[in-house]
């Protein structure tokens, strides 16, 4: 009776300095907004991180780039005039190679009538669908004799589709790739926009001989992959390829052979790069703003205990113990701090479900977050709390009255 | 009613200096007295008062209140027999800013275990003559009315002291003689008032006046013919 009794005039003296109550909520309020946020957004763009990733690579696949570092474009060495012919190669000698697709790439405009779009072309063999666990949502892929007689069909994406025909089927119309004429013969299934911004629907996949020889002219691929019976082994198949490419290519001991060979494993490094700061740098940022915000409420709340110094020496005068002051101001900074927090919550959320959305994040999951931003805000409440209320309780009621 | 025995208090300046605030005090103040404590400033009265009202310890002495030595008890029981037994009045009145003069009585009640705090606080503020005055705030009120407010805070948990620590102090001449008036009539109904003042003038409406010098008691004299409040004063 008594502690509901004190608890609701704590609530009505807050209310009667909103000014001060809510520089104290602003404290708490950013930093847990903050931590909503990064958990949150970050939480999501990791899970679409990924599932690009997994999109790509799959857990079983070794990809063969042609450049330097993994990441960065070098120049070109001299070896990495990489052919269908050597993937071919490495298929029969390497065992544990189930199936291989070669790739080569080239980014031009596309017609149908006066409707135009720019879109990256995708040569692949008619396995494609298989080693890039990717396939046509609508219409067929191509098959082998069409690899062979260099067809000129194409499967487009989505983005492409609704650009040059808006809601009509492409499939059976005739477009126009650079300045070659090519049938629609198939949708590709959405895979979205990736970890880059690139959008993966603005693409045409066409059999990889009609690329290299009706449009890029060149004889050369741009990369592969292969899928292996056991990821284990991958690191393994790794030095084969490189040992087999290097001898076909005529390469000497020391000279560079141009090549980027990623495996399972070293997708894992970088899932596990891309984790670290999803989940350590970008929380710790979000912990930084917490303690600032805590600092400042903690600061805010003993500036008010100094300036409630005769306030207290009344209380205390009256017959309020040294625990009920330290109640009453424990109270207030928990509720102001809770209050602030729950309201970071809420905004940091929604920013983060609104930037999802911009950056075609996918889903934004809050629970995690919001659970991390009660306990923030709690914890930092309880800290900002304590230190002023027994700063407040330890004045001897004559010595807080002068 | 208040006996105090040799009671002395030391402080230490911030330099570590000690100082003498109260030597060798020993007083005694019956149930239903209106005594007045005068001195200069610096003679050592609001020491006195912070220690007959348990907010300060004494160094050396013993305290009993209603004939329980109140010097060993602890801070918790302390408290209980400041918001039981006795009311405040201070100088700059005390009362909390943005707050009615109702919530404003009703404070001590708030850490006691009574029932009816609403109806206790607007009788309280009746008998103060401020019936028409509890929903305003500190604020909206005249030196006197707030310190009547005071007054009404001092006395709703229905203490056996009150304590007065100059509380004419900050208040116009009418408003000092009202207050003194207050607090001769709740002295004849049987309270006990103990008036600390620096005003020679408001120690002689009191039925006793202990004077204190340089931290000692030097006089101790009952007024023979106690100065009633004149009508034309009020």
């Amino acid at each position: 009776m008594k502690a509901i009794r004190l608890a609701s005039h704590s609530m009505r003296m807050m209310k009667r300095y909103k000014l001060r109550t809510s520089f104290m909520m602003l404290g708490s309020f950013i930093g847990v907004a903050a931590l909503t946020f990064v958990v949150s957004a970050g939480q999501s763009a990791e899970r679409k991180v990924l599932e690009m990733v997994t999109q790509m690579f799959g857990d079983s696949g070794i990809v063969i780039r042609v450049g330097g570092g993994e990441d960065v474009g070098g120049p070109r060495g001299a070896g990495t005039r990489l052919k269908i012919d050597d993937i071919a190669a490495i298929a029969k000698e390497v065992p544990g190679i189930e199936d291989w697709d070669p790739m080569q790439t080239l980014t031009t405009s596309i017609r149908h009538g006066d409707a135009t779009d720019n879109a990256q072309i995708f040569g692949e063999s008619e396995r494609w669908q298989q080693v890039w666990n990717r396939s046509a949502s609508r219409g067929d892929s191509f098959d082998e004799t069409a690899v062979a007689s260099l067809a000129r069909v194409a499967i487009v994406g989505p983005t492409v589709a609704k650009e040059l025909f808006g809601n009509d089927d492409p499939v059976g119309a005739d477009i126009q790739i650079g300045a070659v004429p090519f049938k629609v013969i198939g949708v590709l299934e959405s895979w979205g926009t990736d970890p880059h911004g690139m959008d993966r629907d603005n693409e045409v996949i066409v059999p990889i001989t009609t690329l290299m020889h009706r449009l890029a002219h060149e004889d050369t691929i741009s990369g592969a992959k292969l899928l292996l019976k056991d990821p284990a082994s991958s690191d393994a198949i790794k030095v084969q390829i490189r040992k087999i490419l290097r001898e076909r290519h005529g390469l000497s001991p020391g000279q560079p052979d141009g090549l980027t060979i990623i495996t399972p494993t070293e997708v894992r490094r970088m899932v596990g790069k891309v984790q670290r700061v999803m989940f350590v740098y970008l929380p710790l940022v979000a912990a930084i703003a917490l303690l600032v915000g805590g600092i400042v409420s903690a600061t805010l709340m003993l500036a008010s205990v100094n300036e409630r110094v005769a306030e207290i020496g009344l209380r205390r005068a009256i017959g309020a113990r040294a625990e009920d002051i330290r109640l009453q101001f424990l109270m207030e900074t928990a509720i102001t701090i809770v209050a602030g927090g729950l309201g970071g919550i809420t905004v940091g959320f929604l920013v983060a479900l609104f930037s999802a959305k911009q950056m075609h994040l996918g889903n934004v999951d809050p629970w995690m977050a919001a659970l991390l931003g009660i306990v923030a805000s709690a914890v930092v409440g309880v800290i900002a709390g304590v230190l002023p209320a027994v700063r407040a309780a330890r004045l001897q009621p004559a010595e807080a009255l002068r | 009613m208040i006996e105090l025995q040799n009671i002395g208090k030391t402080y230490q300046r911030p330099s570590g200096e000690p100082v003498e605030a109260l030597i060798d005090v020993s007083l005694q103040i019956e149930r239903g007295e209106f005594v007045a404590i005068v001195g200069t400033s610096g003679s050592g009265k609001s020491t006195l008062m912070n220690i007959i009202g348990l907010l300060d310890l004494p160094s050396r002495g013993r305290y009993f209140l209603g004939g329980q030595d109140v010097t060993t008890l602890d801070g918790n029981r302390q408290a209980e027999m400041r918001n039981k037994k006795i009311g405040f009045v201070f100088q700059s009145f005390h009362l909390l800013p943005r707050t009615t003069a109702l919530e404003n009585v009703e404070l001590p009640l708030l850490y006691s275990d009574r029932k009816s705090i609403r109806d206790m606080s607007r009788r309280a503020l009746e008998a103060v003559n401020l019936a028409d005055r509890i929903r305003h705030r500190p604020s909206e009120l005249s030196g006197g009315q707030q310190q009547r407010v005071a007054i009404a805070r001092a006395l709703v948990n229905e203490p056996d002291l009150l304590l007065a620590d100059e509380p004419t102090g900050n208040l116009d001449r009418q408003s000092a003689l009202e207050v003194v008036s207050m607090f001769q009539s709740l002295n004849r109904a049987g309270r006990t008032i103990v008036l600390i003042t620096h005003d020679r003038e408001i120690a002689s409406y009191a039925g006793r006046i202990v004077k204190l010098e340089r931290g000692s008691k030097a006089s101790d004299d009952r007024v023979t013919e106690t100065r009633v409040v004149m009508q034309e004063a009020q």
